[in-house]
């Protein structure tokens, strides 16, 4: 099991925070990790609207063969992202924790502009102790 | 658990078949011209020209000898077989069929790009869920993409689409010489096929 990246979208769906920690994915240039994100919020807000059964919230997890994307939306409208493994049970818990840390980190930081890209030293080691390498047992 | 509905795409991103089950929110009718004629009579667009259809060159049979039913033609309305009759239009909710059908295949697109850029490798995007539902696609070698909505805490119905392909899709599209595929004009719909996918479905043990 392993956590491979984390993603945090804004609500105009830009990527404001992104960082890999086990190796197992494509490298991809940051321009890139950009476009995918984009993508993700336009994709999010679609799925919402395809239910057979009345309303319905976003896309909550995205499935491949060996990888998942968890989607964490915040009531403010921030996304939060984690790609894991598919066997990876504490996604959610992961994604809850770092919704925590950027409460804490980011949002209570008063040289921090909103919905701009985070570069915080607090926030990366904070995250960095929640995840670590990305290796989950 | 519970199974919604099901479409099916061609490899010319063209929705070619639509059933569905347990919907509670029905989309409404096509618009005339935006879906092709034979994906499902229950969201085809209402013609006027009902009877014209009927009398296609292709139906060699007299209409009171009996009907052609391997063929995806539009029988005239009082010899439905199976389906039930279409929902008046005022009476659902969402959107109409054609752009719902139109933003499935992009959602399915986009995601299966996304995986494959996000995992370096040819690899396959299965499914996603929601509160309300979880979407499953099998993608054949062909080309043809099977798109299943059903109960959002099911198990993957990947078996389920590709029984549908292995089974009612060869024994009655692929190997029915009547039935048109990679036409870019016509659906694959016609009875036979539509009654074996639902006695499919229905005889799982996951289905209500």
């Amino acid at each position: 099991m392993a956590i491979y990246g984390l993603w945090v979208i804004n609500k105009a769906g830009g990527l404001v925070y992104q960082r890999n920690f086990a190796d197992g994915l494509a490298q991809l240039t940051s321009n890139e990790y950009l476009v995918l994100a984009g993508t993700l919020h336009g994709i999010h807000a679609i799925t919402s609207r395809l239910s057979p059964i009345g309303s319905s919230s976003g896309a909550h997890v995205i499935e491949g063969e060996s990888l998942k994307m968890t989607i964490l939306l915040t009531a403010t409208g921030t996304k939060f992202v984690l790609l894991t493994s598919l066997a990876e049970t504490s996604a959610d818990a992961v994604l809850q924790k770092a919704y925590e840390a950027y409460s804490d980190a980011v949002m209570k930081n008063p040289f921090y502009t909103p919905e701009m890209p985070i570069r915080s030293e607090g926030f990366d080691l904070r995250i960095s102790t929640l995840i670590g390498d990305g290796r989950t047992s | 658990m519970t199974i919604y509905s099901l479409y099916i795409y061609d490899r010319h991103c063209e929705c070619v078949y639509y059933q569905d089950w347990h919907r509670t929110k029905r989309p409404k009718q096509a618009i005339e011209g935006n879906i092709f004629p034979g994906v499902s009579r229950a969201v085809a667009p209402y013609t006027s020209d009902m009877n014209m259809v009927a009398q296609s060159p292709r139906n060699t049979l007299l209409s009171n000898t009996g009907v052609i039913i391997a063929v995806n033609e539009e029988p005239p309305p009082s010899s439905s077989l199976h389906n039930a009759p279409a929902p008046p239009p005022q009476s659902s909710t969402g959107l109409p069929f054609d752009e719902e059908a139109k933003l499935v295949y992009g959602v399915i697109l986009s995601l299966r790009n996304m995986i494959r850029k996000l995992s370096g490798k040819d690899e396959q995007f299965v499914n996603y869920r929601t509160s309300a539902y979880k979407l499953h696609v099998y993608e054949t070698a062909s080309g043809y993409k099977f798109v299943m909505l059903g109960d959002p805490n099911g198990d993957s119905l990947r078996f389920l689409l590709r029984q549908i392909y292995i089974g009612p899709f060869l024994e009655y599209v692929v190997r029915n010489p009547l039935a048109t595929m990679d036409s870019r004009e016509r659906g694959i719909d016609n009875e036979y096929f539509r009654a074996s996918i639902d006695r499919l479905v229905r005889g799982l043990s996951v289905f209500p």
